[in-house]
C-alpha cells in the first residue's frame, strides 16, 4: 500500500508532460501567432498569461471553499488534503495574477498599481490566503487544523463579492447601480478570445497537476501522520 | 437542544451578552484602554495628516474608522482572554446549549461596547478633525451602528478561532483586516458623504453595502461558528 502510493502513478507523470507541451504551444500562439492588438499592440500578449491565470486562481480558491465544506461535512482527512491542494494553488495563482496584473498595468496605464478592482481583489485573496497558511501552521492537532482551515477557506469565498464590489466602488468614489462582474462591454475579436482559452485550458491543466501531485504528497503526509499516532484518525470531527 | 420552546435560544444569547457586558461594566479593563488608545491613534492620525483644514476634513472619516477598527480588534480579542484567563470558556462550552448561542452573545457584547465607543470617538474626531456631524445625525448613527455590527461579526467569529492560538494579538487582525475592507471602505465613505459632502442619497447606498455585508455574515459566521470553537 505505501509503495504504491509512494510512487508517481504513470497517467498523473502523462499529465505533468501533457501541461507542459500544452503550456509551451499556449506560449507559442500567444507570443508569436496572435496578432498584435490594435490599441495595445504586442502588450495584449501579457493578457494572455495574465487572465488564464487570474481564472483559475478564482477557481482554486472556490474548490478550496468546496472541499472545506466537504470536510466540514464528512470529517475525510483526504478532504482536507484536497483542500489545502486547492490553497497552495489558489497562492500561486493569486501571486502570479499580482506580478502579471502589474506587468500589464504599467505599460498600458502607467503606473503599477492603481486600485483597479480586480487586482485589488486579488491582493485581498492573496493576504486572506497567506492568513489560512498561517493559522494552518500553528495548530497541531490535524482535526482541528481541517476544521479551522474549511471555515478560513469558506470565509475567504464569501468576502470575494463583498471585496470586488468595495473594490470597485472605491474606485470610481460612488457606487454602481449595475455590475458587470464579467466586464462585459469589452468584446473580443474570434482571434485572440481563442488564444485566450487555450492559455486559460493550459492554466487550467496546470492547476489540475499541481492538484493531483499535491494531493498525492498530502495522502502520504496523512498515512505518515497516522502511523505516527495510534489509534489511526478516522472520519470523526461529529459536531452537534 | 432546549426544553423551553423555540425562543429559548434567546435566552441563552442573552445571557452570553449579559454575563459579557456585565463583566465589562464591573471592571472597565477594555472601555478604558480601548477609548484611550482609539483617541491616542486619532490624535496621531491627525498629526500625520498636518494642518491643511481641507485636509483634515478629509482625511477625519478615514482616520475615525482606522481608530475604530484597532480598538475593535482588541477589544473583541479581549472579551475571549477574560474567559480564559479563568477557564469560564471551557465552562461555557461545557453547557448544553447550541454553540450559535456563545457566539451572537458575545457578538451583542462586542457590538455594543464597539457601538458605545463610536459615539463617544465620532465628536472627538468631529472637534480633530473639523467635521461638522449635526446635519445627517441619524445617517451617522446609522452608519456607526451598521459598521460596528460588521466589525464586531467578524472580529467575534476570528478571535474565537485564534483564541488559544500563538501569536494571537497579530494573528487576528492579519484574519480579520482583509475581509472587513468592506466594511471600513464602506463606513468611511459613508461617514465622508454625511458629514463633508452633505450627501444623503449617497450615504444610503453605502448603507446597503454595510447592510447586505452584516446579514451575509451573519448568516454565514453563525452557520458555521460551531466548527471553530474547541472540544
Amino acid at each position: 500500500m505505501n509503495t504504491r502510493t509512494a510512487r508517481r502513478p504513470l497517467w498523473l507523470s502523462a499529465l505533468g508532460l501533457a501541461t507542459l507541451i500544452l503550456f509551451g504551444v499556449g506560449a507559442i500562439l500567444a507570443l508569436a501567432v496572435s496578432p498584435p492588438d490594435i490599441n495595445q499592440g504586442d502588450l495584449i500578449r501579457i493578457m494572455y498569461a495574465h487572465v488564464s491565470v487570474a481564472w483559475v486562481c478564482f477557481l482554486a480558491v472556490g474548490m478550496t471553499a468546496l472541499f472545506g465544506a466537504l470536510y466540514l461535512w464528512r470529517g475525510r482527512p483526504m478532504d482536507d488534503v484536497w483542500s489545502v491542494a486547492s490553497a497552495e494553488a489558489a497562492l500561486f495563482f493569486g501571486a502570479l495574477t499580482i506580478i502579471g496584473g502589474m506587468t500589464y498595468s504599467k505599460p498600458t496605464l502607467g503606473v503599477f498599481w492603481d486600485w483597479d478592482a480586480k487586482l485589488t481583489l486579488t491582493a485581498l485573496l492573496v493576504t486572506l490566503l497567506v492568513g489560512f497558511f498561517i493559522v494552518r501552521g500553528l495548530v497541531d492537532d490535524p482535526q482541528r487544523r481541517g476544521r479551522v482551515s474549511a471555515v478560513i477557506g469558506l470565509v475567504t469565498l464569501a468576502s470575494l463579492p463583498f471585496n470586488y464590489l468595495a473594490a470597485e466602488w472605491f474606485r470610481t468614489l460612488h457606487p454602481a447601480k449595475s455590475i458587470n462582474l464579467d466586464g462585459s462591454g469589452i468584446t473580443m475579436e474570434a482571434a485572440f478570445l481563442g488564444i485566450l482559452l487555450f492559455n486559460v485550458a493550459a492554466a487550467a491543466l496546470a492547476f489540475a497537476y499541481f492538484l493531483f501531485e499535491r494531493v498525492r504528497l498530502g495522502r502520504l503526509e496523512v498515512q505518515a501522520e497516522a502511523s505516527e499516532d495510534d489509534p489511526p484518525p478516522t472520519g470523526e470531527a461529529v459536531h452537534v | 437542544m432546549s426544553s423551553q420552546g423555540p425562543f429559548a435560544d434567546l435566552g441563552f444569547v442573552a445571557a452570553v451578552a449579559r454575563k459579557d457586558l456585565l463583566q465589562e461594566l464591573r471592571s472597565r479593563a477594555v472601555t478604558v484602554a480601548t477609548l484611550f488608545f482609539s483617541s491616542i491613534t486619532l490624535m496621531v492620525l491627525a498629526f500625520a495628516v498636518g494642518r491643511e483644514s481641507a485636509l483634515m476634513q478629509q482625511a477625519g472619516p478615514g482616520a475615525l474608522w482606522v481608530a475604530l477598527a484597532f480598538a475593535g480588534v482588541i477589544s473583541a480579542a479581549q472579551s475571549y482572554q477574560s474567559d480564559l484567563a479563568e477557564a469560564a470558556y471551557e465552562q461555557l462550552l461545557i453547557y448544553p446549549i447550541p454553540r450559535a448561542t456563545i457566539y451572537l452573545g458575545k457578538l451583542i457584547a462586542n457590538w455594543l461596547t464597539m457601538l458605545a465607543l463610536g459615539l463617544v470617538l465620532l465628536p472627538i474626531g468631529s472637534v480633530l478633525f473639523a467635521l461638522p456631524l449635526t446635519p445627517g445625525l441619524p445617517l451617522l448613527v446609522a452608519t456607526v451602528a451598521l459598521g460596528t455590527l460588521g466589525f464586531a461579526l467578524i472580529a467575534t467569529f476570528y478571535a474565537a478561532l485564534t483564541a488559544n492560538l500563538q501569536a494571537r494579538e497579530s494573528l487576528l487582525p492579519v484574519l480579520m483586516f482583509p475581509v472587513v475592507v468592506p466594511i471600513l471602505l464602506a463606513a468611511v465613505r459613508s461617514t465622508d458623504a454625511v458629514t463633508r459632502l452633505g450627501n444623503a442619497a449617497l450615504a444610503g447606498d453605502w448603507l446597503q453595502l454595510l447592510a447586505g455585508f452584516d446579514l451575509v455574515y451573519l448568516v454565514v459566521c453563525t452557520a458555521i461558528f460551531h466548527f471553530v470553537v474547541d472540544e
